[in-house]
């Protein structure tokens, strides 16, 4: 069987900085996999690689079987990815922007867009345009957009990302709930550990380019005698 | 004073100042774009005055007598450079190619029997008087294009005034294409085209500047309003993003392009309404063939079409090595100066006058050519048009070309144009996660 995500030795050079240095992982099809680790870990560079947006400098990475870099179109085709700073057409309507970006996907779009519609669970606030939404809202139009696609492999960049309590909630809750229906692999970073302990399998902490360490969040906790991944992480970087 | 109004006041200026960009938009470029005009300006004025001098008079003498030599011995005096020819009527002159013979673009001709009634003048005959008429080459050229003609009216009416008190009177007309259009004088025409002429460059200044902007605002803002990396990841072709961005920006701009130019004629029909009544509507710019032709207003829409789309493909790829919509507006205002120089340029200078070099320069320029072409096609000259279309065309497809390759590589997210102790470079650094 294919893994869903296979990285080895992945490394990123921009300039004189070392973004990635050599860095190697593996997802399971149907995984929720979790990249965590502090600012500036790598961990973007290593969702914005996948999703064929840069180039590694060396080493490999492949997407159910397909190379991002040679076969960055059929990789677009199976994959959805929601950066971390994402943002929508502030003279779209949401439910506009749904349409729009339906319009690239593989499959009944009219369905994808009342799915989405669903997911969100904006309702009426679709009809307006997006620049008269809250940051939460936004969030969820986008990451409502990132799985209507019904990708194999769904990339998040921080899903939840600066939102209140209610809407990060309700975004996990979202991811969780959809993975669980739709047999979706979800590859997600973030640095909030308890978010991370919530929606993941398997984690892998992230740290100045590499992986410090990897495993379930349950056998990590155990193995580091920690009370949550947030001691763990501290004492892996040697913190505490 | 107004309380923190100094604080705000401080701090806006620290942050304009301090910006790069703007420091180069506002003080900089005028510094050298004007400068840049002057010289072409003071340029123009003295080839076209150096020209005068240097061309030659034709003087078709078909009198006999002393007045006519007089009349040459005062031109001579006053150092124009003249040839004499007798007995040729000014059509002869023309349908010899004698113009181009001795080099000259003014004929002067003193009719048969001019010393006869100079005579009768001075003998106390007043209502008898002599004419010389006056026949200049029309050309589409320059604000000062008329200055050789202007000189020649000049002499002979000091010659008028100074050797024999008003006994002459002067007939001004002009050769269009090989044919004398009797009484239009070719120094009120030139300043007729020109108004109306005046209206494309300016068009074509307001419309590439305008377009530019859009198209540089429609990756910025997806770059500001983070929506490109969303865009860049889902199954699309990058080169149709592109295509997208640019036809839409050709629609907006076409439409305001359209609104503008009802705008300026408006203001303009207003402006020289006084002009058409003392002047147009002597000269009929349509009978003289001094408009385009369909074949040549299709020539010049291609080429402000292409030169549109040239202006368009550059903005997008200086917009992509913005972070944001004024860092790009800042950038694509670095090429206003190649778009105003030539245009305001072109205006005052015949492009056939000038060294080879400057009209290699602006040739060069794909933002001349409409302008350029908008002189050729009035006289006909549609080799020069299509040449112009085909390299603006040359010039887009190779900028399409590097604009496609910049959206297929991870460039138009690390590409960033950073203008660090004065030195512009080129860096490929995003921060890292």
């Amino acid at each position: 069987m294919n893994l869903a995500v296979n990285a080895e030795g992945l490394t990123k050079q921009f300039g004189a900085i070392r973004a990635l240095d050599k860095l190697s992982f593996k997802i399971n099809p149907g995984e929720i996999f979790g990249l965590i680790g502090p600012n500036g870990a790598g961990k973007t560079t290593t969702l914005r690689i996948i999703c064929t947006l840069i180039l590694p400098t060396s080493g490999s990475v492949s997407v159910f079987g397909l190379d991002p870099v040679s076969q960055a179109s059929e990789v677009r085709k199976i994959i959805s990815y929601l950066p971390e700073e994402a943002g929508a057409y502030p003279n779209l309507s949401g439910w506009e922007y749904l349409q729009f970006m339906s319009k690239f996907i593989q499959g009944d779009s009219k369905k994808a867009v009342a799915e989405a519609a669903e997911i969100s669970g904006l309702g009426d606030r679709l009809k307006d345009r997006a620049k008269t939404y809250s940051k939460g809202m936004k969030r969820r139009l986008l990451v409502a957009r990132a799985l209507m696609a019904k990708p194999k492999l769904a990339v998040l960049d921080e899903p939840a990302s600066g939102l209140d309590v209610l809407h990060a909630y309700h975004i996990r809750q979202i991811i969780k709930r959809y993975v669980k229906d739709q047999g979706v692999t979800v590859l997600l970073s973030s640095h909030n550990m308890l978010e991370v302990e919530y929606l993941c399998n398997r984690v892998a902490l992230v740290n100045k380019g590499k992986i410090a360490v990897e495993g379930e969040p349950q056998e990590l906790k155990k193995r580091y005698d920690s009370q949550n991944l947030e001691e763990v992480f501290a004492k892996v970087i040697g913190y505490a | 004073m107004l309380k923190g109004f100094r604080s705000i006041f401080v701090k806006e200026l620290k942050e304009l100042i301090r910006d790069p960009k703007i420091l180069i938009g506002i003080i900089i470029i005028p510094l050298i774009m004007f400068p840049a005009l002057g010289a072409v300006l003071g340029y123009a004025q003295q080839s076209a005055i150096e020209q005068a001098q240097e061309a030659n008079l034709l003087v078709l003498n078909n009198d006999s007598g002393n007045w006519s030599q007089t009349l040459i011995t005062y031109l001579k005096a006053a150092n124009m450079s003249i040839s004499i020819l007798n007995n040729t009527s000014p059509q002869q002159a023309i349908d010899q190619g004698l113009l181009a013979q001795y080099n000259s673009t003014q004929i002067i001709e003193i009719p048969v029997g001019f010393t006869e009634n100079m005579t009768q003048y001075i003998q106390g005959n007043p209502q008898i008087k002599s004419t010389v008429n006056i026949f200049g080459e029309f050309s589409v050229g320059g604000i000062f294009s008329s200055i050789g003609s202007a000189s020649t009216s000049a002499i002979v009416y000091s010659f008028n005034r100074i050797v024999a008190p008003d006994a002459l009177s002067t007939t001004t007309s002009s050769i269009i294409k090989g044919e004398i259009q009797t009484n239009i004088d070719p120094a009120t025409l030139s300043q007729l085209l020109l108004s109306q002429s005046i209206i494309l460059p300016i068009t074509i200044m307001i419309l590439l500047t305008y377009a530019m902007q859009i198209a540089a605002t429609s990756v910025a803002m997806e770059k500001e309003e983070k929506t490109l990396e969303t865009l860049l990841t889902v199954p699309v072709d990058r080169f149709a993003i592109l295509m997208g961005k640019l036809s839409s920006s050709v629609i907006v701009s076409g439409v305001g392009a359209l609104t503008y130019l009802i705008g300026y004629s408006y203001v303009l029909g207003a402006a020289f309404s006084g002009i058409s009544t003392g002047v147009g509507s002597s000269i009929d710019l349509v009978a003289l063939g001094l408009v385009p032709s369909p074949l040549g207003y299709t020539l010049l829409g291609i080429s402000l079409f292409v030169t549109l789309l040239a202006g368009l493909a550059l903005a997008v790829i200086m917009s992509a090595f913005a972070e944001d919509v004024r860092g790009a507006t800042a950038l694509v205002g670095y090429i206003y100066p190649l778009i105003f120089i030539p245009s305001l340029a072109l205006i005052y200078l015949d492009v056939n006058t000038l060294p080879l070099a400057v009209k290699a320069v602006l040739f060069a320029i794909p933002f001349s050519q409409p302008v350029i072409a908008s002189k050729a096609v009035v006289t006909g000259d549609y080799l020069t048009a299509v040449l112009g279309i085909i390299y603006v065309t040359a010039f887009t497809i190779i900028v399409m070309y590097i604009a496609s390759r910049l959206f297929a590589t991870e460039k138009i997210l690390t590409a960033k144009l950073k203008l660090r102790r004065g030195r512009i470079g080129r860096r490929g650094v995003e921060r890292p996660e």
